[in-house]
């Protein structure tokens, strides 16, 4: 059975880093699964807020259009059993001085592949986007998130947490793409990961593309353990190691869940990344 | 008798469409000193970037002068060739030029002479030992990683280093200690004298223990709104803008 | 408010450009055979083992694809590339007998010179042969070789055997293997144990015969605890057929020991240059490499450290400037296998009149480098809006006691540090100018003074500024 590829790095390069493209997951084509499709249409200078907290469907396609001055503010928490394999595809469109505020946490499913685009297709528009993502046991996370900047005058965000425990592995690509023409743009990109314990496999891809002089992009990555001194500083206080590491991962991933409306999912979430730091995977 | 310097008349100026400058008259004789008080807002220093020709700004109307010559329609670096030197409010940080190598390249172009390296290092070598930065600083890159205070002396070393006519300086002492505005305040007394002349923005009436303030302006939403001798600083600084904005309004 | 532009004008190329009539005595049939090959292993004499070797890389080239990724390099038609060409004359102990006219280019381009006044040793080579090559009495002495690589081949067959291509084995990828079947030319340096070599050696490589490649093959040992600065300069004239540069540079730092590896590439821009450049470092070893590329049409250059032993350090500083007609993509990348390694990255790229640059990096951290440490600085100037500019770094790490750094910007050169520059009496070419050997700076720093000179020469830039 041929492979059906879920998503692409939109600049391939070396192929020995296995970075450049990603296919569907076996089970997934194996086992046709149904696909959830939601399409949400912003009309001008609306405001539209839009949860969705997926624990069954595996398959998930969203696509977002905001007209002219509108607001989308998204959140997508994806909280799958911990033996199903997952996949969400996120398309937004924002026209001029529109704005799209999305935030994701991958949590859950084995294996998840994830991808994000987002086109500042008209002048002044503005994308600002957090994702956090927990890795632990064998599990396997793939993203790849690209705001393509058209219009004039746009603002990209990118912000990204995660954490790596047990044998979990990550890929993150993330793309800010300066077309031609979007002159007075700016864009941010920004990685942060620790990594909890040996055994992890993190891969960061930032990618950024300009064709477009009168811009200003910026992206960075940090990657390790978690800062001795501030551990030392919270074990000096009482804290015990694992106490000490939950308090810091949760500080870490406070800035993305702080943006989650609804009290009882961010209590939830932070509640179940703090067990598993504390027991392994369920 | 006194020069003519800078004579500013009826000037309007302002950016992107939107008029800051609504119509000054200033004139500054050689050997004086200007103080321009005002909130924040007015267009104090859109004032200042006017006169050293921001890019940024467009002159609608009136007209600068300097030394008796029409200086409106001249570039930045012509205005500073011809003796206009601006101490900045947040001065550039340019990474790979060195301090050194940015004064000898502008005394360069200024005096239109080349400069002797030792000679020159010589001099700025005493300069920095007045204004107490360090030695080091003069292979540094401009401003990059400097601190707030260092980044102001060092704006007072190129207004030694380039012995300019008009200085104008731009809160040079805000965000300083006490020790910090005392040292900026002897650079300033040091550089002037009967043949230049200062403008100074401030918030802090230290800088001027030094000097002898001949002439005091109130800027208030783009016009100089009242005028008077140094008597002003201190009613200013006692009573605020208040009872200014009440007569105006 | 009125933009304000930036011209950078091309590099001043007319001396590079100057062009000699093609005498050499001798050129392969286009195209590539196992005729050819035979031919350029009898013309050089090579021992057995080497013409199996030549052999098997051909067979490895027919069999690997061209890469996915990167430029187009669709217009390179390897069966129109000359790939041997021998200049006429014998390579030369003494600068007074290398035949006059190459003699006269190498002098219009200061080799000779640098050698009287900074160089411990020089080679040039001439499209496919090392023409000149010389080394100081006292190096020669202590055991320091330094010599083209024919001859390596012959005099220090043991040693070339051990090491050559073992680094970028020719399966590698299909510039590789090209370059395994017709090598040519080229440096070999040893530095014996405990060796400090104070003063550079130099190579110099020029391409003059039009559709011709050049395939040189540097290997460069440096035993425990030596230390060594090579410095490798290449440029062509312009022709309007395609050039191909796939040479290979190899480079083995022992335990303990520092290894300088410097280039200006100035290629004219119809070269294809698409060059490997590796570099294994073992215990407390250092590689620093220097890199600036100027030339070309479409640069493929990615120099690697394998950081194989405990302790060992990689420093990278690159420059690229892209301009009209070029699209170069450049970078480094780093392997990381034994502990407490560490790698410091530094480029800078500048894309003008259309020109593309790409910052292209790998940096992969082995389960066993714990403690592995490296930061990544890249920053992009665009001149105008015609260019273009892209980043793509990949970082794989697979220990959690790492620190990983990234940090990139893009941009062009800010209105506010124009105007901070001009009104201290600076005008605004000189102003741009300055910002821009300012950007590029951090390169300059890492060169010795004649090659900052030269780097600077190559930015010279004629800036014409416009306000509004």
């Amino acid at each position: 059975m041929e492979k059906e590829l879920f998503s692409t790095l939109p600049v391939p390069t070396w192929r020995w880093l296995g970075v450049n493209e990603v296919y569907l997951p076996e089970e997934l084509q194996t086992l046709p699964t149904p696909v959830r499709k939601i399409q949400i249409d912003v009309p001008a200078g609306q405001h539209v807020t839009q949860v969705i907290a997926n624990r069954t469907e595996q398959r998930t396609e969203i696509t977002a259009h905001v007209a002219e001055g509108g607001t989308l503010q998204m959140v997508q928490l994806q909280l799958l059993p911990p033996d199903k394999a997952g996949t969400c595809n996120v398309e937004v469109t924002a026209e001029k001085d529109a704005q799209v505020y999305y935030t994701t946490a991958e949590i859950g499913a084995s294996r998840v592949l994830a991808q994000v685009k987002i086109d500042l297709a008209g002048d002044g528009s503005k994308a600002d986007m957090a994702a956090l993502y927990f890795g632990d046991g064998t599990r396997s996370i793939d993203l790849n998130y690209v705001i393509t900047q058209t219009g004039k005058k746009t603002e990209a965000n990118m912000q990204v947490r995660g954490a790596l425990q047990d044998s979990a592995a990550k890929i993150f690509r993330g793309t800010l793409d300066f077309k031609a023409g979007s002159k007075d743009s700016t864009g941010r990109e920004k990685e942060e990961v620790v990594l909890l314990n040996e055994g992890i496999r993190n891969r960061s891809v930032p990618l950024m593309l300009s064709a477009e002089e009168d811009v200003n992009g910026q992206h960075a990555v940090s990657a390790g353990r978690l800062d001795n001194s501030r551990l030392f500083y919270l074990m000096s206080r009482g804290l015990d190691e694992k106490e000490a590491r939950k308090l810091v991962v949760g500080a870490l991933f406070a800035t993305v869940l702080e943006r989650v409306p609804d009290a009882e999912l961010r209590e939830k979430i932070s509640r179940e990344v703090e067990e598993r730091i504390e027991h392994g995977q369920r | 008798m006194a020069e003519t310097l800078l004579e500013i008349h009826d000037l309007h100026a302002g950016a992107a469409d939107r008029e800051i400058l609504k119509g000054i008259d200033l004139t500054i004789q050689k050997g004086e000193v200007h103080v321009i008080l005002g909130p924040n807002g007015s267009g104090k220093s859109t004032l200042m970037n006017v006169i050293m020709g921001h890019p940024g700004y467009q002159v609608t109307e009136g007209s600068l002068t300097f030394e008796g010559k029409d200086i409106t329609a001249l570039k930045t670096f012509e205005r500073a060739r011809a003796g206009i030197f601006l101490s900045f409010q947040t001065p550039e940080e340019i990474p790979g030029i060195t301090v050194e190598n940015m004064l000898r390249t502008a005394r360069q172009a200024i005096t239109g002479k080349r400069e002797r390296i030792f000679g020159f290092r010589k001099e700025l070598k005493e300069m920095m030992e007045e204004l107490q930065i360090d030695p080091s600083y003069s292979e540094r890159y401009l401003n990059v990683g400097f601190s707030g205070g260092e980044k102001k002396r060092n704006e007072i070393l190129q207004l030694l280093m380039l012995r300019p006519k008009l200085a104008l300086l731009d809160e040079t002492d805000s965000g300083l200690d006490v020790d910090a505005v005392q040292i900026v305040s002897r650079g300033v007394s040091k550089f002037h004298n009967a043949d230049n002349a200062c403008l100074i923005i401030t918030h802090n009436a230290r800088i001027l223990d030094k000097l002898k303030v001949d002439r005091v302006h109130v800027l208030l939403q783009g016009r100089i709104v009242e005028e008077g001798g140094p008597e002003l600083v201190d009613q200013i600084n006692r009573d605020g803008f208040g009872h200014i904005k009440e007569t105006t309004e | 408010m009125e933009q304000q532009k930036t011209f950078v004008e091309d590099i001043e190329r007319t001396l590079y450009d100057i062009r000699n009539e093609d005498h050499s005595v001798y050129k392969t049939e286009r195209g590539l055979t196992e005729e050819i090959i035979r031919d350029i292993s009898r013309q050089k004499k090579d021992p057995a083992w080497m013409l199996d070797f030549r052999l098997q890389s051909l067979e490895k080239y027919y069999r690997i694809p061209l890469p996915v990724w990167g430029p187009d390099i669709s217009e390179l038609n390897m069966d129109d590339i000359v790939t041997y060409v021998r200049p006429g004359g014998k390579m030369a102990g003494n600068w007074q007998e290398v035949p006059e006219e190459i003699k006269a280019t190498f002098d219009r381009l200061g080799i000779p010179e640098a050698e009287r006044t900074s160089l411990s040793g020089v080679g040039a080579q001439y499209d496919s042969e090392v023409v000149y090559h010389r080394v100081q009495k006292e190096l020669s002495d202590q055991g320091v070789i330094y010599t083209d690589f024919e001859t390596a081949v012959h005099e220090y067959e043991d040693i070339v055997k051990e090491y050559f291509m073992k680094l970028v084995p020719p399966k590698d990828h299909k510039f590789a293997a090209l370059h395994g079947a017709v090598w040519s030319g080229g440096s070999f340096v040893y530095v014996p144990e405990g060796m400090h070599v104070d003063i550079p050696l130099q190579s110099y490589f020029r391409l003059n015969a039009a559709g011709a490649g050049q395939f040189e093959h540097t290997l460069i040992i440096c035993e425990k605890n030596s230390s060594l600065h090579f410095i490798e300069g290449c440029s062509a004239p312009r022709y309007n057929v395609t050039n191909l540069h796939a040479g290979c540079v190899e480079l083995y730092v022992k335990e303990g020991a520092r290894l300088r590896y410097s280039t200006i590439e100035n290629w004219s821009r119809n070269m294809m240059n698409l060059n490997t450049k590796r570099a294994l470092v073992e215990k407390d070893g250092l590689i620093e490499w220097v890199s600036g590329s100027f030339g070309s049409h479409v640069s493929c250059l990615y120099p690697s450290s394998i950081l194989h032993g405990e302790n060992a350090r990689c420093e990278f500083t690159g420059v690229t400037f892209a301009s009209r007609g070029q699209d170069l993509d450049t970078g480094a990348t780093v392997v990381m296998l034994a502990p407490n390694t560490s790698a410091n990255i530094n480029t800078r790229t500048i894309s003008k009149s259309g020109g593309a640059a790409t910052y292209r990096s790998a940096v992969k951290v082995t389960p066993g480098a714990k403690g592995a440490k490296c930061l990544v600085n890249c920053e992009s100037l665009l001149l105008d809006e015609k260019s273009r500019s892209d980043t793509l770094p990949v970082m794989d790490i697979e220990t959690d006691d790492v620190e990983i750094g990234h940090e990139a910007k893009i941009g062009r050169i800010s209105d506010e540090a124009i105007f901070y520059l001009t009104s201290r009496g600076i005008a605004e070419e000189e102003a741009q100018a300055m910002i821009v050997r300012g950007f590029v700076e951090p390169v300059a720093k890492a060169l010795p003074l004649e090659y900052a000179v030269e780097m600077n020469n190559l930015i010279n830039m004629e800036l014409v500024g416009s306000m509004g």
